[in-house]
């Protein structure tokens, strides 16, 4: 005599908790572009001086640099969302006392900061 | 002061399918949905069917939908709704069975299934037994937050992964089953990793987060899913090197 309500393909237009879920797990399509850049880059340096230079143009075109500044983007608003959650899914303690979220949250941020000023330092250092 | 409510009706005898009605109902600055509820069903329609008992956010079983969000009737006001207008349904992801009742089972199944009780040690010595099994307030602040679930199943409600899959055994349970695992009069964890593990167990969960935001009692179910997948996933590793199960 119940009835089951069914979830419909659009389920997460439903409110802007889903939407932001959503945006956050789309953050991997950009991801996936600058990935297969990555791989194709490695495999070109392998193929010689001419397959890297191609290669190399292939990334100067402005559309190439476009979604790759989104994949850029889109990986820091994802770090950001994983950071947020980081303290409440790994709680840790240090001397007996629990460390604050905002310290956990800034001591991530800190090792971002780290690692963009050691490319840094590789590439233009 | 009034306000036009709206309720998904669902009467089986009469029509399979859910139809709105609205009701006016008058309101003052301390009247609650669940208040409204019950004044359309004492003045103006005795055949509207719902559920709850304490009035104060803590029996859990007045759950609705409002807006779309899960929530409590008892712990919402009709001043706060003035300027949207207000859509009540019965709470998501369930079977309905009348109007705002709907059949809690599925969430009930899970929350036997987690073993949400003291194990001890030795199952002879039960944790039953008089002897005062003493913690300090260290232990005790280790669970105490996921220990304030009052089973209202929001969370339920507000999961779409329990909405696409029945099975999962969902936030208040897995949260219930990581508040056990953490506390220290407990020995049962063993016991309940091999659900925890399962697939639909914690790994089912892609931290989509609204459990939480729904949650009326701060449990944060969404943070005990997620770091029992950290459990889980020791566990499996210790499992692999050959070490405790
Ligand atoms: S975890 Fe919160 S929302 Fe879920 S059943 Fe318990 S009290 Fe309700
Ligand atoms: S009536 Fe008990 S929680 Fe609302």
């Amino acid at each position: 005599m119940s009835y089951r309500p069914t979830l419909t393909r659009t389920w997460w237009l439903k409110n802007t908790a889903f939407k932001v879920y959503m945006l956050r797990e789309l953050t991997v399509l950009p991801l996936l572009f600058f990935l297969l850049c990555l791989v194709k880059g490695l495999y070109s340096l392998s193929q010689g001086a001419e397959a890297w230079y191609l290669w190399l143009a292939v990334m100067q075109n402005p559309l190439v640099m476009l979604i790759n500044t989104l994949a850029l983007l889109a990986s820091l608003f994802h770090a950001w969302t994983f950071f947020q959650l980081f303290p409440r899914v790994m709680p840790l303690e240090f001397g007996g006392k629990k460390v604050s979220a905002p310290a956990l949250v800034a001591g991530q941020w800190a090792g971002v900061l780290a690692v963009f000023a050691l490319v840094a330092w590789l590439f233009w250092g | 002061m009034e306000l036009e409510v709206t309720i998904q009706r669902y009467l089986p005898e009469q029509s399979s399918e859910p139809f709105n009605q609205s009701y006016t109902v008058p309101y003052d600055t301390s009247t609650s949905v669940l208040d409204a509820l019950t004044y359309i069903k004492e003045e103006l329609d005795p055949t509207l069917s719902y559920r709850w008992s304490c009035r104060m956010a803590i029996c859990g079983s007045c759950g609705i939908m409002l807006n779309g969000k899960p929530m409590l009737g008892c712990n919402v006001f009709l001043r706060d709704y003035v300027q949207t207008g207000m859509l009540i349904e019965p709470m998501a992801h369930f079977p309905v069975e009348r109007d705002l009742i709907i059949d809690m089972e599925s969430f009930l199944t899970h929350l036997e299934a987690v073993k949400p009780y003291l194990i001890s040690k030795d199952s002879k010595e039960s944790v039953q037994s008089f002897d005062p099994h003493n913690q300090t307030p260290r232990q005790l602040d280790k669970y105490q937050q996921f220990s304030s679930c009052i089973n209202c199943g929001l969370c339920y409600s507000a999961c779409p992964q329990f909405g696409l899959n029945p099975e999962f055994i969902g936030p208040a349970a897995l949260t219930l089953a990581h508040r056990y695992n953490l506390d220290n009069r407990d020995a049962g964890q063993a016991e309940r990793m091999p659900m925890i593990n399962s697939e639909e167990g914690a790994w089912s969960c892609t931290f989509v987060g609204y459990c939480s935001e729904v949650c009326p009692k701060s449990v944060d179910p969404a943070a005990a899913v997620n770091q029992s997948k950290v459990t889980s996933a020791t566990d499996l590793i210790f499992s692999l090197l050959g070490g405790r199960s």
